[in-house]
C-alpha cells in the first residue's frame, strides 16, 4: 500500500512537470488569443526556435569564451529571450499587422503556414540532424520520502507557476494588461479610448514568443534531443488550453497539469493494475477533455463570453 | 499543316527512341543501368534522405570508376516522397513508367514499401534492400514478396535474439519490453510473443506513443514488475530518456535496444545512465577493421566526405549498394528484371557487403537472420558478440 502511494506520488510529480511544459505552451496560445482572438498554431514552433537559439548560444559561448557553466546557461536563457523579443515583434509585423482587418481565419491559416515554414527554415539553417542539448543541472535530483524529485523538473514547475502568475497579474492589475483585454473585446472602441492598439498587438506577440522561448529552453534538456519536430508538442498543449478554459491564464496551468498527470498515471499505475487501460492510453486525455467540456463547455476556469451581434 | 507535320515527326522520333530502349530491359542501355530510389528529402526522416543515397553513390562511383557492372555504369535517380505511403506510390509509379528504371532500390519506410507492393507485382520489378527493418518484408505470404529482397534482420527476429541473449547471460532474467505503439512496435511484439511461446516465459509489456517525452510510468512499471532486463523498441530519444529516468529512480536493469537505438547519440546524451546499454546491430561497426568498413573509410577520405555525414546510416547506404551491385553482376551481361531476381536468389550466406551474411532462394527472401550486439562501455560503442541468430 505504502509503495502504491509513493509510486503514485512519483507519477504525479512527473506528470506535473510534463503538464507544466504543456502549460507554458498553452500560456502562449492564450496570451495571443486574449488580446487578438487569434489562435497561433505556430506556438509550438516558436518554442522549437527558442530551443535552437538557446542551443546555439550555449554552443557558441562554450566554444569561444570558456565561461563557467552557470553563467553559460544564464546567458543562453537571456540570449533566447532577447531573440524572442525581436522575433515576436517581427512576427507581429509580417503576420498579424497585414492581416489585421481580414477574418480571424486568415490569420490562423497564416500561423499554420508559418509553423511549416519555421520547421523548414530551422532545418535549413541548423541541419536536420537532431542535436544533443546539455542540461544545466546535469542529472541532479533529490529523494523526498521515496519520491525522486529531479531538479530540472522542479525548475520547470516553478518556472511555469511564476510565469503564469506574472501574466495573470499583468493582465488583471496593470494598465497595459487591461488595455490588452479592452483591445480584444473591441479594438475600435479601445483605439478611440486612446489604447495604442498596434503596440498592444506587438507586445502580445512578443510576450508569446518569450514564453515560447522559455518553454523551449526548459523542455530541451528534458527531451534529451532537440529536433525540428519538437513543435508538435504544441498540438498537445492545445487541448490543455481548452480544458483549462481558453482565454483563462490560470486555466493554462490547471489544464496542463491535469493532462500531464492523467497521461503519466494512466501509462503507469493504472496500466499496471488494469490491463485494459493500456489499450486506451492514447485516447484517455481526449475522453477527459470531452467529458469536461460536456459539463463545462467553457473549460474548467473559462468564463462565458456573451457577444452582442 | 506545318504544325501537324511537326507533331507527327516528333511522335515518330519519340517512338523510335522508345523502340531503341525497348529492345533490352527498361533502364538498361549499352553503357548504363538506371535504378530508382525513393527517399524522404523533405519530411520527418529527411535527415536520412540525404545521407543514405550519399552512401550508396559513394560505392556506385567507385564501381563506375572501375568500369561499372559488365561495362555499364550505374546511375541512381532519387525521388522525394516525404516518408508518406501515398506519395511513395506516386514516386514509384513515376520511376517505373516515366523514368523507366531497371529496378528499385532502398525505398524508405515500412508503410511506404507496404503501399507499393501492388505496383511491384504489376510491373514485375524487383526492389533490392528496402530501407526498413520490419520483419514483414521477408514474409513470403504477402503480395509481391517474390520481388522484394530485404537486407536487414527483422525487428521480430532481433527481439527474439535479445531475449535469448538475456536468458543466456542470466537464466533468472525477468524480461520487459517498452515499445513504440505502431508498425515498428507491433513487429517487435510479434518476436517477443514467439519467444514467450517457445520458452514458456512471460515478458512484461509497456507501450508509448511516438513522440512521447515522459516515461516515468513505464519505467516504474518495469521496476514494479521486477524486470532485470528491459528491451527498448524506440529510436534515439526514447532509450536516452528511459535510461535517465531509471537512473534517477535508482533502478538499474540491463537495458537493451532494437537496432534503431544503435545510434552514437544515445551514449552521448545518456551519459552515465547509458553505460552498459546493449543494442542490436545489423552491420559491423563502420569504424571497425573489417574489409568493407576499411574500404568505406578509404573511399570517404578520397571523396572528402564530411565527418558529420559518416556513420551508421551513410554506411548503410554504402553496404546495401554493394548488395545491389552484386545482384546486378549475377544478373549477367544482358540483364533483365527476371534475371536480376534469379541472380539475387543465388545468394547463399554471402557476406561480401559488410553486413550480416545474406541468403535468398525462391521460397525464402528472409535474407538476414543475425545481428551483432554492441555495448556502450566508458561512453564508447563496442561489439560484444559475433553474428548471432
Amino acid at each position: 500500500m505504502n509503495s502504491l502511494i509513493t509510486d503514485l506520488a512519483q507519477e504525479i510529480f512527473s506528470g506535473i512537470a510534463l503538464g507544466s511544459i504543456y502549460a507554458l505552451i498553452a500560456l502562449g496560445f492564450i496570451l495571443i488569443f486574449k488580446a487578438t482572438e487569434v489562435v497561433n498554431f505556430a506556438q509550438g514552433e516558436l518554442m522549437m526556435v527558442g530551443a535552437y537559439v538557446n542551443f546555439f548560444i550555449i554552443q557558441g559561448i562554450m566554444g569561444d569564451l570558456h565561461v563557467p557553466t552557470g553563467w553559460m546557461f544564464l546567458m543562453g536563457l537571456v540570449g533566447s529571450i532577447l531573440f524572442a523579443i525581436v522575433f515576436g515583434w517581427f512576427l507581429d509585423l509580417v503576420i498579424n499587422r497585414p492581416l489585421r482587418d481580414e477574418s480571424v481565419f486568415s490569420i490562423i491559416m497564416a500561423t499554420i503556414s508559418m509553423a511549416i515554414m519555421l520547421r523548414a527554415l530551422v532545418s535549413m539553417i541548423a541541419g536536420s540532424e537532431s542535436l544533443v542539448p546539455q542540461s544545466p543541472f546535469g542529472g541532479a535530483y533529490f529523494n523526498l520520502g521515496g519520491v525522486i524529485i529531479s531538479v530540472l523538473d522542479l525548475t520547470i514547475i516553478i518556472g511555469a507557476i511564476v510565469l503564469v502568475s506574472a501574466f495573470y497579474y499583468f493582465f488583471n492589475k496593470t494598465r497595459w494588461g487591461i488595455a490588452m483585454q479592452a483591445t480584444s473585446e473591441d479594438p475600435i472602441a479601445a483605439q478611440l479610448m486612446g489604447v495604442p492598439v498596434k503596440r498592444v498587438y506587438a507586445l502580445v506577440w512578443i510576450f508569446a514568443a518569450i514564453v515560447a522561448a522559455i518553454s523551449g529552453v526548459l523542455l530541451s534538456p528534458r527531451a534529451s534531443l532537440i529536433d525540428t519536430n519538437m513543435g508538435f508538442l504544441g498540438l498537445k498543449a492545445f487541448p490543455a488550453a481548452v480544458l483549462g478554459g481558453f482565454g483563462s491564464i490560470p486555466g493554462a496551468i490547471v489544464g496542463g497539469i491535469i493532462l500531464g498527470v492523467i497521461e503519466t498515471v494512466s501509462m503507469g499505475t493504472l496500466s499496471f493494475h488494469f490491463h485494459w487501460v493500456k489499450e486506451i492510453n492514447d485516447i484517455i486525455v481526449w475522453i477527459v477533455l470531452i467529458a469536461v467540456l460536456m459539463i463545462r463547455p467553457t473549460g474548467i476556469l473559462g468564463t462565458e463570453e456573451i457577444k452582442k451581434v | 499543316m506545318k504544325r501537324l507535320m511537326t507533331i507527327i515527326i516528333s511522335i515518330t522520333m519519340f517512338s523510335l527512341i522508345g523502340c531503341g530502349g525497348a529492345a533490352e530491359s527498361p533502364g538498361v542501355t549499352e553503357n548504363e543501368i538506371l535504378i530508382g530510389n525513393v527517399q524522404d528529402l523533405s519530411g520527418p526522416m529527411k535527415e536520412l534522405g540525404k545521407i543514405l543515397p550519399a552512401g550508396s553513390n559513394l560505392y556506385f562511383d567507385y564501381i563506375n570508376d572501375n568500369g561499372g557492372v559488365h561495362g555499364r555504369k550505374i546511375r541512381m535517380l532519387v525521388e522525394d516522397a516525404q516518408y508518406n505511403p501515398q506519395k511513395t506510390v506516386v514516386a514509384v509509379k513515376k520511376l517505373i513508367e516515366k523514368e523507366q528504371v531497371f529496378c528499385l532500390y532502398n525505398v524508405i519506410g515500412t508503410s511506404p514499401v507496404e503501399a507499393v507492393r501492388p505496383l511491384l507485382a504489376e510491373s514485375e520489378i524487383p526492389l533490392i534492400a528496402p530501407a526498413t527493418q520490419s520483419g514483414t518484408m521477408s514474409d513470403m505470404s504477402r503480395p509481391a514478396a517474390e520481388y522484394i529482397f530485404p537486407t536487414d534482420t527483422g525487428y521480430d527476429i532481433q527481439a527474439s535474439i535479445l531475449i535469448d541473449y538475456a536468458k543466456e547471460i542470466d537464466e533468472n532474467a525477468v524480461i520487459g519490453v517498452i515499445y513504440q505503439d505502431d508498425d515498428y512496435g507491433e513487429n517487435v511484439l510479434k518476436g517477443v510473443e514467439e519467444s514467450e511461446a517457445e520458452m514458456g516465459i512471460t515478458v512484461q509489456k509497456e507501450s508509448f506513443q511516438r513522440g512521447a517525452t515522459d516515461f516515468a510510468g513505464q519505467v516504474m512499471n518495469m521496476m514494479k514488475g521486477g524486470c532485470t532486463h528491459v528491451i527498448i523498441a524506440g529510436i534515439v530519444k526514447e532509450p536516452i530518456i528511459i535510461m535517465k529516468t531509471a537512473e534517477a529512480m535508482g533502478y538499474a536493469p540491463q537495458f537493451m535496444g532494437i537496432s534503431p537505438t544503435m545510434d552514437h547519440r544515445v551514449s552521448l546524451a545518456a551519459g552515465t545512465a547509458g553505460e552498459g546499454f546493449i543494442s542490436a546491430n545489423f552491420a559491423p561497426l563502420w569504424n571497425s577493421d573489417d574489409n568493407v568498413p576499411k574500404l568505406y573509410r578509404e573511399l570517404c577520405e578520397k571523396a572528402d566526405v564530411p565527418e558529420a555525414m559518416m556513420g551508421m546510416y551513410h554506411y548503410y547506404g554504402f553496404s546495401t549498394a554493394i548488395v545491389l551491385v552484386e545482384g546486378l553482376r549475377r544478373a549477367g551481361k544482358k540483364p533483365t528484371r527476371k534475371k536480376l531476381i534469379r541472380g539475387m536468389e543465388t545468394f547463399n550466406n554471402w557476406d561480401g557487403a559488410g553486413i550480416q551474411p545474406l541468403t535468398y532462394n525462391r521460397n525464402d527472401h528472409g535474407g538476414a537472420e543475425a545481428v551483432t550486439l554492441i555495448q556502450i562501455k566508458d561512453g564508447i560503442q563496442l561489439p560484444i558478440t559475433d553474428w548471432i541468430k
